[in-house]
């Protein structure tokens, strides 16, 4: 009987007309945004050859390692292949940082900045349209699945016969879910081919494990309304108020939640500006330079009777302080840079964390913090790459000031020739997959739960339901 | 056989719509229980299904307790609703072979559906098209084919002439008519005096929850079952 039911539900839905316009929507919608997702992915690739390769020609063309130190090389950002599917923040966030002895790292140059229009309209990428046009297909699908047979009668001709309720609600999930999956499947199939199949894209073991990680999310963030569209269903006698209450709890979720997490985060937990933090290091950098020029004439006024004795020393004396000196005012200005760094990056990270765990509460959050994890295209991930490229700042540093004192000659002011053969390059390790998964873990949790909770209460309803 | 022995319904909101009923509807007969809306002739058939639990009384099917033993009671009975609702996007036989499923028959061939549509009085070349395209009269039809493939012993059919044209009606009681001859019970929930008259073996008048009158067909011989109506809802009234 079971088989029947589910039969029926899926016969019901796949023979109707909103199943036939959702599935052409879907498959057009998914298999657009793979495509330019896998389009946009190879010309970030492209740029990011050529980017790398002119960082290089151009540290290469430098004339002196004094040059070179204020110049300093460009890490870009690699572009991370499933930002086919999960665009994330990558679209938002810098793709390049400049390294120099002068400033602190930081990434500039986003999408967003060259052509700001883009943010307001944001990617169209499968996560956006799971969280969007699928959420609202799954409530489609089920608003009317109990009510709507008691409107038509057919659940009390259905009830006339030998069917235990539980029996029907379970037909009804399974079936309805199949029904529901059928026009996302398939589309992602004939994605996962496209991705297989284009030439330079490739997906790595882990990548298709990140996928197959970031599809389980799709469904059971589909699972989340489908069994929300039951309960409430299942609460109601009108199918049009079913449709309403929906709605409002799909426009809630999807929408005021993920931005009210954000305003009562930054409330709860105040941070200070960007300007107020660049303030502090300028003062500071102000105040050390200050000093500079002091140390020096004081050390020339001390050691000048030794240069009419040996200059050439006295020469190599200089070089050995300035080199020292600048060591350690470089040193001294990191660390108060990095200090600084350190407490507002901290105090970001706790209120970033504050405004995600209220958020999560809505399963559209869950879902979009879960992607761009797996992705590799969050927060977290831009987090770790600039951290990678603020800790290699101090071992650039010091191998440039150390190669600039090395190579001037104080008598004839010249300077020696830049060899980029020892320069330390900067290395960045990306998440793993167990870390990944162990970020996305709450957000998994939270699907579960309401998932469990939305079919807890519409099974329950319905064994209680008025079929009259 | 449908028996119902002192059945009440209380809603929570205090309203009595059903008060101590107690009729037997015999195999090879048809009751028609007449009253006006809210009399509660749909309550008892929704009793009769455990739609809803009695407060006081009991609900018999073929000698088995509804509320006892509600699943298998069904197994003893069909329904035909006032206005029956099919699946639109399903055909007679998709609507049919599912409904048949659903009521533990297997086996049965497409020749079957068709005889149970023919025997309706359906149109042949209906049976394949979408039911949400069919009038009222065809779903009624449907839904009778629906009963008469279930082939209980016993009918539950509230209101089932309302809205019908004259022929679908009278289409409609021919089959009554067969299905009695066939030694099934039939209980009746009508508004349709005229159409009642010609074939009911029993006539109940509900008002308020009770059973106001019970006559037989031969008590009825000689007199104007509508003027029987209203004088028995006028003198409850006073």
């Amino acid at each position: 009987m079971l088989k029947d039911i589910i039969k029926k539900e899926i016969l019901e839905t796949i023979t109707s007309p909103k199943f036939v316009f959702t599935f052409l929507l879907c498959a057009v919608l998914i298999l657009l945004s793979v495509y330019t997702g896998i389009t946009t992915y190879r010309s970030e690739q492209k740029e990011y050859n050529a980017a790398v390769a002119l960082n290089k020609k151009n540290l290469e063309s430098q004339q002196s390692y004094q040059a070179l130190a204020g110049l300093g090389p460009k890490i870009n950002k690699p572009p991370h292949v499933l930002s086919t599917i999960a665009s994330g923040v990558s679209e938002a966030v810098g793709r390049v940082a400049s390294v120099n002895i002068a400033y602190d790292p930081n990434l500039v140059d986003s999408k967003y900045e060259s052509n700001p229009v883009f943010s307001v309209f944001g990617a169209l990428d499968l996560t956006f349209i799971v969280k969007i046009v699928l959420s609202l297909f799954a409530i489609l699908f089920t608003y009317d699945a109990i009510v709507g047979e008691k409107e038509r009668g057919t659940l009390k001709l259905t009830l006339s016969n030998r069917v235990p309720r539980d029996r029907l609600i379970m037909g009804k999930v399974v079936g309805g879910y199949i029904s529901l999956l059928i026009p996302l499947i398939i589309p992602l199939i004939l994605s996962m081919l496209i991705l297989l199949v284009y030439p330079n894209v490739s997906l790595t073991g882990q990548d298709w494990g990140r996928l197959l990680l970031m599809f389980l999310m799709f469904f059971l963030y589909l699972s989340v309304f489908f069994t929300l569209g039951l309960l409430v269903s299942a609460r109601t006698n009108k199918s049009s108020t079913s449709f309403l209450v929906l709605l409002f709890i799909w426009v809630v979720f999807v929408t005021i939640i993920p931005k009210v997490s954000v305003l009562a985060a930054s409330q709860l937990n105040p941070i200070p500006s960007v300007h107020e933090i660049t303030a502090k290091k300028d003062a500071f950098l102000q105040q050390v330079q200050g000093g500079a020029q002091k140390k020096v004439l004081d050390w020339v006024k001390e050691n000048a009777p030794n240069a009419a004795k040996d200059q050439k020393k006295y020469q190599e004396d200089f070089k050995k302080f300035l080199e020292d000196y600048q060591n350690d005012l470089t040193s001294k200005i990191d660390e108060n840079n990095a200090a600084l760094e350190r407490d507002y990056q901290a105090r970001k990270t706790s209120q970033e964390r504050l405004a995600i765990n209220i958020s999560r509460i809505s399963p559209a959050s869950a879902l979009m913090f879960s992607t761009m994890s797996l992705a590799r295209t969050g927060l977290d991930d831009h987090e770790q790459f600039l951290a990678s490229i603020r800790a290699y700042k101090p071992s650039f540093t010091r191998w440039v000031n150390s190669r600039m004192m090395k190579s001037i000659n104080f008598s004839t002011g010249e300077q020696g020739k830049v060899n980029l053969a020892d320069m330390p390059l900067h290395k960045f390790e990306p998440e793993s997959l167990s870390k990944s998964l162990a970020r996305t873990l709450p957000d998994f949790g939270v699907m579960i739960v309401l998932i469990i909770i939305f079919f807890a209460g519409a099974y329950a309803s319905f064994l209680k339901y008025d079929v009259r | 056989m449908l028996e119902t022995i002192n059945l009440t319904k209380k809603y929570e909101d205090g309203h009595l719509a059903v008060d101590h009923l107690s009729f037997k509807v015999e195999p090879g007969e048809i009751f028609c229980m007449f009253g006006a809306n809210g009399a509660g002739k749909t309550t008892t058939i929704n009793l009769f299904l455990n739609f809803i639990p009695p407060t006081e009384g009991t609900a018999l099917i073929e000698g088995i307790d509804v509320t006892k033993e509600p699943l298998r009671s069904k197994d003893f009975v069909s329904f035909v609703s006032e206005n029956v609702m099919l699946y639109g996007s399903f055909s007679a036989y998709q609507n049919l072979d599912y409904f048949t499923k659903l009521a533990g028959k297997r086996g049965l061939t497409k020749a079957d559906y068709a005889r149970a549509l023919k025997s309706v009085g359906l149109q042949e070349d209906a049976f394949n098209t979408r039911s949400r395209n069919y009038s009222k009269g065809m779903r009624q039809k449907l839904g009778l084919a629906i009963a008469i493939i279930k082939d209980a012993p016993n009918i539950l059919l509230d209101e089932p002439t309302s809205g019908l044209d004259p022929k679908s009606g009278q289409e409609l009681l021919n089959l009554l008519v067969k299905m009695r001859d066939q030694g099934k019970s039939v209980f009746m929930s009508t508004h349709d005096i005229f159409r009642a008259k010609l074939i009911a073996d029993r006539v109940g008048f509900m008002k308020k929850g009770r059973l106001v009158m019970l006559k037989t067909r031969k008590e009825l011989e000689g007199e104007d079952l509508t003027e029987l109506y209203i004088q028995y809802m006028e003198e409850r009234e006073g």
